[in-house]
């Protein structure tokens, strides 16, 4: 099992050095001149120069993909072209703002998907397990921006007033200062997640107990409640687990147009004003930073799976 | 790796590989209401979208009225930022999504069937090469990478579809070398070897009959997705461009006016929600039906 | 208003178009200006923070005295800086730092007198050499600032202080509307040890705080010049890239004021008794640019039908909700010599047909560039494309983002969009007319307009002045590369307890940035 850890490691170093490779040379080939862009109507062909000069523009592309790397692997994400700031403050507290945005939505989607999960499975065939089939199945084919539009109309604009339909940081306060700003995003993002992990997490619970250690606690005459949270559920999480994994790697290509939808200042919002104003190294390091953590999710989905499979277990 | 993320759990069954005769598939899987309320739902929209630019009550370009006038001022869904007809601009909007949709899903999942059955069918060092290669493209968020190329190269119609289609490609795949795999076991392919047919035909003649209901399954699952991209991203603003009637768009355009003017938002996004679960409700029917269970046919 | 009238008795039809104008906006905006007067408290209380949304803003924010780019630069420069001359609400030039400006006989000389006892924000007596200082730092031949195009002609090593006081300054030509330019926010007056860094300026606040992209905190400067301003203690300028947050941030009560109101909120925030609309008719302009050296603008021919096409009414109306008044393809309306008799150019499809077809380009297609760098080009330029229909021109609107739009292609477009704020005649053709002019995106360079301006530009007599501009006004109307289909309105909005903002003609939003003059009624 370390081996195949070990594997699943190396491979996803590979990854994300492709997706380096990827991003580098998409990156350079932005159309418009980066000093150009920061400028703007005050370009004068000597500001022009000078700024291009500071800014490092020059040199072959192995040698700029070579110093970025570099750079790179040593946490030095650069400057940002526009703000002159290092990117490593610009894009830190936009991680800090999406990974709340994010860790919000999990910690309200994952238990009550699992209760769910849980509960159609036990009710079976039941009004309330259709109910929630269909339902489930009406979600999981939405678009996440359009359950976000929908939620606005429903909660912020159109039929109650209840939430702001935009997220409004004020600077100097946080992103949960207002909670009442979160409740549209996440809630976007809890319903575009957990449809998945319900639907899983019923038929796993299905299969458990029909399995022969659920019949024989039963036969032991232990009591109903016993049996699915002392024998069922430990069981059944263990594969639904990946799933979560899966569906939280998901969350930060989601975040995206959902960050885009609310205003929310995260990275998925700033990926797409650097791309607006041409500033190649906080997009470079966006993208990677989403890589990363796309990547590292993955491998963790794995490691779940392998300690929840026994036979892949011992067999190492 | 990422296997459980891109597919539903309907599609999962769906991979198990059995092959039901074709004919059969949309008449099992119409044998469930859900199925019935998808097909509706879908070709209700569908209709909407390609008849639509020609019911529209104007030209989709045309001045009616004030920008942002409420329902009844200019039509009966009031007037879009510019003071066009929202019930016009609605109409004519739904054509170029569905087109690109549809080809950007049919690009994904032929070329998708195409490496996934070659993979299959050839093992060894190609298998690994290709199975490998699509590892590297589903770690990286689908949406980022057509954000990325979507604004270096602009945003040009022909590289939406690409991107959306290639996207789908390493998922298809997948799913597709997996059902492909218990075919290529099979007799009557090692019979056709064995007269000399040349690879490419038993690959096309032979194999991908044999997995059509996995194929069917991932064109509709990939359609409801490609969907949900096509539009999002013109959401973005990286699909059409103005002034074209485009429901993406329409969105983007008309939200900063949600609170007086809601429809020009509302119609474009009660749309693609119908689609989409239409098309989903279909799948989903199509993948119980496929692996012959009655699960799906008792509601 | 009507003050506004009397003092320009002589110039009457010019007069009478602001009257209209001002009219229009008044539908608008005179309700809420009424209100505010009803309610206003007769004694101005000060204290308090100000809090300001503004529009734009990204991590190239800069406090840079002389390189503002971004409406929050704007913002941020109009607060820490003063400027020798200033622009009143009526667009009218008066002194601020300086209390005196005067011309030699041939306008190649101009003598620059300080006001009395100023001081910078850090106490330290503001003097001739720092006049001196700041004009050299922005005509830097090694690193120009964005005012430089405008002193072009000044001779910066002969900047001379004749005592503490006052400054001399020498053109190499002669130049009528040196104080036009002294008054621009851009020439800011800087220490001469001057560091961007440490903003210190004679501005009416300084800064406490900066984040670029977020957020900056300004304090009431205490040595401030004029008396009894500013009458708040604090103004915090919030960086509001996004139209939604910003109107969503004034309706929560996260900020006091934002400028550039969305078309679509208008009528949301004139709904809710607690906001008021800011509206000022300005001489801002949008104006479509065509490249007179480019096919197929090169024939005045398809210049003139292409302005014919325009349906300019229908572009105040559907681009800018009504917000507006209709252009006649000639800037700078607000300028005295503006020839506001020159009959009213309307849409006339039929002649722009026939142009064409004289030039032989009928059935023509052109790209039109736009951009949401401004609000309204965007949609400016898909009204434009539905009006060309008409004529059998196919207009395809090629939108591109900010970036790409300033970049290389930047001023090389055939046809695009471009958007400037008020400025008086000369100035705006300093900037924008010569073929040495920073922004000439037209690639204007009509040999004969560029005498006359010239002429203009040395003669110090207004009445020969009006009558030079007239002239070259007339020029553009008739061959111009631009279409100046209408001003837009500048429409802010601000809580009713924000009181002394006045509707302003700068086009600069919320009264210039005027936030010395404004309270809290709180």
């Amino acid at each position: 099992m370390r081996r195949l850890l070990f594997r699943r490691t190396l491979f996803g170093l590979f990854t994300l050095w492709v997706v380096s490779l990827v991003v580098f040379l998409a990156t350079q080939a932005l159309p418009g001149d980066a000093a150009q862009a920061i400028l703007g109507r005050e370009a004068t062909p000597e500001r022009l120069a000078a700024l291009r000069e500071q800014l490092n523009l020059g040199g072959s592309l192995p040698e700029q993909y070579f110093g970025w790397l570099g750079q790179l692997l040593s946490f030095n994400l650069g400057t940002s072209l526009a703000g002159g700031t290092p990117v490593v403050s610009a894009v830190g507290p936009m991680l800090l703002n999406s990974s709340i945005l994010m860790l919000c939505a999990a910690v309200i989607a994952i238990p009550l998907a699992i209760g769910i999960g849980t509960w159609t499975a036990l009710r079976k065939d039941s009004a309330v397990d259709h109910v929630t089939g269909i339902i489930t199945l009406v979600l999981a084919s939405l678009p996440e921006f359009v359950v976000g539009v929908l939620l606005v109309l429903l909660l912020a604009t159109g039929v109650f007033h209840l939430f702001p339909a935009v997220f409004v940081l004020v600077p100097g306060e946080q992103v949960w200062s207002n909670p009442a700003q979160l409740v549209l995003p996440v809630l976007t993002l809890v319903l575009a997640v957990s449809p998945y992990i319900i639907r899983i997490m019923r038929a796993t619970m299905l299969e458990v107990l029909e399995s022969q250690y659920v019949q024989q606690a039963r036969l032991k005459g232990l009591p109903e409640r016993t049996v699915v949270l002392r024998h069922a559920l430990p069981n059944a999480i263990g594969p639904v687990a990946q799933v979560i994994a899966l569906q939280l790697a998901w969350l930060i290509g989601g975040v995206v147009i959902v960050e885009f939808l609310f205003r929310f200042p995260g990275v998925g919002f700033q990926l797409i004003d650097a791309v607006t104003n041409r500033d190649l190294p906080v997009v470079q390091a966006l993208v990677i930073v989403i890589a990363i953590f796309y990547v590292a999710v993955n491998l963790l989905a794995d490691v779940v799976t392998l300690a929840a499979n026994p036979k892949v277990r011992t067999a190492s | 790796m990422s296997i459980g993320m891109s597919t539903r759990p309907a599609g999962n069954s769906a991979r198990a590989g059995r092959t039901p005769r074709k004919q059969g598939l949309l008449r099992r899987a119409l044998q469930s209401k859900r199925t019935v309320v998808g097909l509706v739902l879908t070709l209700a929209v569908l209709t909407v979208a390609f008849l639509g630019p020609y019911l529209a009550p104007h030209s989709a370009t045309e001045f009616v009225a004030a920008p942002f006038s409420p329902a009844g001022i200019g039509g009966p869904f009031g007037t879009d930022n510019l003071g066009r007809d929202v019930l016009s601009r609605f109409l004519a909007g739904g054509q170029t999504l569905m087109i690109l949709a549809i080809i950007a899903t049919a690009l994904g999942v032929g070329l998708g069937a195409l490496v996934g059955v070659l993979a299959a069918y050839r093992r060894g060092w190609l298998d690994e090469l290709l199975m490998r290669a699509g590892d590297v493209a589903l770690a990286f968020p689908q949406i980022v990478l057509a954000l990325l190329f979507l604004s270096i190269i602009g945003p040009e119609l022909w590289l939406l579809v690409l991107m959306v289609g290639f996207g789908h490609l390493p998922r298809v795949a997948r799913v597709v070398r997996g059902a492909a795999l218990s075919v290529v076991e099979r007799d009557f392919v090692k019979a056709a070897e064995s007269v000399g047919i040349p690879r490419w035909r038993i690959m096309i003649g032979e194999i991908v009959p044999n997995i059509s209901s996995t194929l069917a399954v991932e064109f509709g699952l990939r359609l409801t997705y490609s969907i949900g991209l096509v539009a999002g991203l013109s959401f973005l603003g990286l699909g059409m461009q103005p002034p074209a009637a485009d429901w993406g768009l329409m969105i983007n355009e008309n939200r900063i006016a949600l609170t007086i003017s809601p429809w020009s938002v509302a119609l474009p996004v009660i749309a693609i929600a119908l689609l989409t679960v239409g098309t989903n409700l279909v799948t989903d029917g199509l993948a119980k039906a496929s692996i012959g269970s009655d699960k799906g046919v008792t509601v | 208003m009507t003050a506004h009238r009397r003092h320009k008795s002589s110039h009457l039809i010019t007069a009478l178009a602001l009257g209209s104008l001002m009219a229009l906006s008044a539908c608008s905006s005179g309700a809420s200006a009424v209100q505010a007067g009803a309610d206003s408290v007769s004694d101005p209380k000060p204290g308090g923070n100000l809090r300001v949304g503004i529009v734009g803003g990204s991590a190239k924010d800069s406090l840079d005295a002389h390189a503002p780019v971004t409406h929050p630069d704007q913002a941020r420069v109009i607060q820490l800086y003063d400027t020798l001359a200033s622009y009143d609400n009526e667009h009218k030039i008066q002194m601020a730092l300086a209390d005196s400006i005067t011309p030699s006989a041939d306008a190649t000389t101009w003598t620059v007198h300080l006001r009395d006892g100023l001081k910078f924000s850090d106490g330290r007596p503001l003097t001739a050499e720092d006049v001196i200082f700041t004009f050299r730092r922005i005509t830097d031949p090694a690193s120009p600032q964005s005012g430089a195009s405008a002193l072009s002609t000044l001779n910066r090593d002969a900047l001379k202080a004749t005592d503490s006081q006052t400054v001399v300054f020498s053109f190499n030509a002669p130049n009528s509307t040196f104080p036009d330019t002294a008054a621009q926010y851009s020439l800011g007056i800087v220490p001469a040890d001057y560091d961007p860094k440490k903003p210190i300026g004679a501005g009416p606040f300084m800064m406490e705080t900066f984040t670029a992209g977020q957020q900056s905190v300004f304090v009431k400067n205490p040595h401030y010049w004029q008396a009894g301003q500013p009458l708040v203690d604090k103004v915090t300028i919030i960086d509001f890239p996004d139209d939604t947050a910003r109107v969503n941030a004034l309706l929560g009560g996260q900020v006091d004021a934002i400028d550039q109101l969305p078309l679509g909120q208008v009528n949301v925030v004139k709904a809710n008794p607690a906001m008021k609309v800011l509206e000022s008719a300005t001489g801002s302009w949008l104006p479509f640019t065509m490249r007179v050296d480019q096919e197929p603008f090169n024939d005045p021919k398809v210049r003139q039908a292409f302005r014919l096409i325009v349906d300019r009414q229908q572009m105040v109306d559907q681009v800018l909700g009504g917000h507006g008044t209709v252009g006649n393809d000639m800037y700078s309306p607000l300028d005295p010599c503006y020839p506001s008799d020159t009959p009213q150019r309307t849409q006339d499809i039929e002649k722009a047909k026939q142009l064409l077809a004289e030039a032989g380009k009928s059935s023509l297609t052109v790209d039109l560039v736009t951009s949401p760098v401004a609000a309204g080009l965007v949609e400016a330029a898909q009204v434009f494309a539905q009006q060309a229909k008409a004529a059998g021109v196919t207009v395809n609107v090629k939108k591109v983002d900010p970036g790409e739009f300033y970049g290389d292609q930047y001023l090389q477009w055939t046809f695009a969009q471009d958007f400037w704020f008020t400025r008086d005649y000369l100035s705006q053709a300093s900037n924008s007319g010569f073929a040495k002019s920073p922004y000439n995106e037209t690639h204007w360079a009509d040999q004969e307009w560029t005498e006359l301006v010239t002429r203009a530009q040395a003669t110090t007599d207004s009445e020969t002045r009006c009558g030079l501009i007239k002239k070259a006004q007339q020029i553009e109307f008739e061959r111009g590369g631009n279409i100046i289909w209408g001003f837009p309105n500048s429409v802010d909005a601000y809580s009713a307890a924000v009181q002394g903002l006045t509707p302003d003609k700068s086009g600069i939003p919320l009264t210039s940035f005027g936030f010395r003059n404004a309270w809290l009624n709180k």
